[in-house]
């Protein structure tokens, strides 16, 4: 009884703050709000708004989207993120000031950052034109163009992540006790034999968890979207994150929204959950114990 | 020591009376108004003993922030700021209250101008008297018009340039090279200013007859025209830059990078402070269309879930049928009236017969002739939205036809509601 009297304070946030709006916004997601008539009237009608949305060729583009966005930000990301932190585990004098440059975008709020980014990347008078301009590259319409805002906004979040990410790569590099490099050293190990069998397996469980958190957090990305392009330029941002914002708070819609979220909430599970399986302990390649 | 505390705790609590005898509403207004209105906000509370606590939003916040409240029927909202068009879905949806009883001693029509009540109307009843109007004119710099060999824009109506004239002027003027572009909307991709051009080839406002449904209205010849107008000025011929804001528009005129500006009589005295040589006409129209401008602005409603409506209608009412209210909007802030006895100031005073004084004039003129009022639907800010993402679209180079096609679809889908 007393473990589960420790474990209650924790159970019931977790219950009233997490579960409990899950299932509001699937329960809302089954009503229907009509005006018809002059009067509000809020109707249950099952999965309706899901069959509206499955019609809809909006939710399936931006479905296309997110799918898209999730496959290259997170590998990039977590990419970065390891690459940083290896670097940052070098020996120098400097590795102080180093490590705190790398730090910089932690403290700077994603909105400020997207709003100078979106400055910098403006097409008419942006930084950015100007220094590849030196180059002899032309202007690039970076956030008006189809081709280029997904990318940009890639960008943006990748600047302001990856530091965030390494973090936790680094705590878990620090963790790797140094024997075991000295004697994949004595074995005649190349650096590149020391990252893949000493390395990632000892930092499998640090990879595992960046990737969950990671992959989360870029689901709900969303405030570029809403600083620099409203899902412009041709939807071509529009996640559902936003299309589900954008239905809620711009159109009123909100069986429409909440559908969009709770799709979005089911597709983040199953993610995670495939995330889980291929990448937990039982699939380790070797161990180094 | 006892006797100390008890008389602190008795004048705490009497104060505390005395403060909640005092009523207390709550005003949602866009930021631009608060400077211009808290004087009369001031002079309310000293005549009525009616305390009230003004909020401030940039537009779009606003927008979202009455959504927000409306959605949870919060009874701590009593007067809202509402954009002339919103009439009929804020109506709808309950969330503000006719007005007329409010106004039963007086006649509205001596008042107001007959736009303001129209836009402020539902189904025949009045929801939202007008705070002002808007209209729209043409900007243009003197010295790159000579530049360029063009002649200048007129105010007089048989000689209204058209949008023709301004491209083929704008053209020359453009020079990308020095960051000078021929011409510039100044509400970049809003329906508001844009609905100028499929009106005015013949494609009326977008919305059907009866407000739930724009099917065919969206995507008929005169809206096509419109919308390969608008991709034109920015793909093609690129007299008009991307990337630049609704924000930034009046700025890059100011500074001499634009040749022609069509814009709000509201920028008038932007340029006060700059070297800027500029005049001012009529607004275009095509060739062998009909003219028309944008118009209406901002109502003031009664939250309709306020448990104050009647102090709450007090300043509305205030604040609204004030000739003097308006015309200090007038004089201040170049804004265009609603209210009679400011459009008379206007038509009056010698001052607004000479430039720049003549902006109030020719507005107000624009406004009473040719004033194409925005769709009328209560699916509007649906609408708005997603008209706005369109030509937004086209603007960054989206083919007019497909986009202004899924534009009618997407808006049909959430008519749904209403219908």
């Amino acid at each position: 009884m007393v473990p589960y009297l420790f474990l209650a304070p924790a159970l019931i946030g977790t219950i009233a703050f997490k579960l409990y709006p899950i299932f509001i916004g699937f329960w809302e997601s089954l009503i229907y709000t009509s005006f018809s008539g002059g009067a509000e009237k809020r109707i249950f009608v099952w999965f309706e708004n899901y069959q509206y949305l499955f019609d809809d060729k909006i939710f399936w583009k931006s479905l296309e989207i997110t799918a898209f966005l999730t496959i290259i930000i997170n590998p990039l990301q977590i990419a970065m993120s390891l690459g940083l932190a290896l670097l940052l585990m070098r020996k120098s004098k400097f590795i102080r000031i180093i490590r705190s440059l790398y730090l910089l975008p932690i403290g700077i709020a994603l909105p400020i950052a997207t709003i100078i980014w979106g400055l910098m990347l403006d097409p008419n008078q942006g930084l950015i034109n100007g220094l590849i301009g030196v180059f002899g590259i032309p202007p690039q319409p970076f956030l008006v163009s189809e081709n280029q805002a997904l990318w940009c906004i890639i960008a943006i979040a990748t600047w302001k992540g990856v530091a965030f990410w390494m973090l936790f790569l680094l705590a878990g590099l620090e963790d790797i006790p140094k024997q075991y490099y000295e004697a994949a050293e004595i074995d005649g190990a190349t650096p590149f034999q020391k990252f893949r069998y000493v390395t990632i397996p000892q930092l499998k469980r640090t990879i595992l968890f960046v990737f969950v958190a990671d992959t989360a957090a870029n689901f709900v990305l969303m405030v570029p979207m809403i600083i620099l392009t409203k899902g412009g330029p041709l939807q071509s941002t529009n996640v559902l994150i936003y299309e589900g914002y954008r239905s809620g708070f711009y159109y009123q819609d909100w069986g429409r929204s909440l559908s969009i979220i709770t799709i979005l909430t089911v597709i983040t599970l199953i993610v995670i959950g495939l995330q889980l399986l291929f990448l937990s302990e039982k699939n380790e390649g070797i161990k180094v114990k | 020591m006892k006797k100390i505390l008890a008389s602190l705790c008795t004048i705490f609590l009497f104060s505390n009376i005395v403060t909640s005898a005092k009523a207390e509403i709550n005003f949602l207004i866009g930021t631009w108004a608060e400077e211009p209105l808290t004087p009369f906000v001031e002079a309310f509370e000293k005549e009525t003993g009616i305390e009230v606590n003004i909020q401030t939003f940039p537009f779009r916040d606003l927008l979202a922030t009455i959504e927000v409240r409306g959605n949870a029927q919060a009874d701590d909202v009593d007067v809202i700021f509402v954009d002339a068009p919103l009439v009929p879905s804020y109506a709808v949806r309950g969330m503000i209250g006719p007005m007329d009883e409010y106004f039963a001693d007086t006649s509205v029509n001596a008042i107001f101008a007959p736009a303001g009540i129209a836009a402020a109307s539902w189904n025949g009843e009045m929801y939202a008297p007008p705070l002002n109007n808007s209209g729209q004119l043409t900007y243009y710099n003197k010295d790159l018009l000579a530049k360029a060999g063009c002649a200048e824009p007129s105010m007089i109506e048989a000689e209204r340039v058209t949008w023709e004239e301004i491209v083929d002027c704008a053209k020359k003027i453009t020079d990308e090279a020095n960051g000078v572009h021929g011409f510039i909307f100044d509400q970049i991709s809003r329906y508001y200013q844009l609905q100028a051009l499929p009106e005015s080839a013949g494609g009326g406002s977008g919305v059907c007859e009866g407000g739930l449904s724009v099917k065919g209205c969206l995507t008929n010849d005169g809206w096509m025209k419109a919308g390969q107008f608008y991709y034109d000025i920015h793909n093609t011929s690129n007299i008009s830059p991307k990337g630049v804001g609704p924000d930034q528009t009046h700025e890059l005129f100011g500074l001499g990078k634009i040749g022609i500006f069509v814009g709000g009589s509201w920028n008038n005295g932007r340029w006060a402070d700059t070297d800027l040589n500029y005049g001012v006409a009529l607004h275009p129209y095509f060739e062998g269309g009909k003219v028309v401008t944008g118009c209406n602005s901002w109502h003031i409603g009664v939250w309709n879930h306020s448990k104050q409506k009647d102090d709450a209608a007090k300043l509305v009412r205030y604040l609204t049928a004030s000739p003097d209210v308006a015309i200090h909007y007038v004089e201040e802030h170049n804004s265009l009236p609603a209210h009679n006895s400011a459009i008379l100031h206007v038509a009056e005073d010698p001052k607004f017969n000479n430039f720049p004084g003549i902006v109030m004039n020719l507005a107000t003129y624009e406004s009473a002739n040719h004033c194409a009022t925005r769709g009328r639907t209560p699916g509007f800010l649906e609408f708005e939205e997603i008209v706005n993402t369109s030509f937004e679209d086209i603007r960054n180079g989206g083919d007019p036809a497909s986009v202004l096609a899924d534009a009618e679809s997407r808006i049909e889908s959430s008519m749904r509601r209403y219908k």
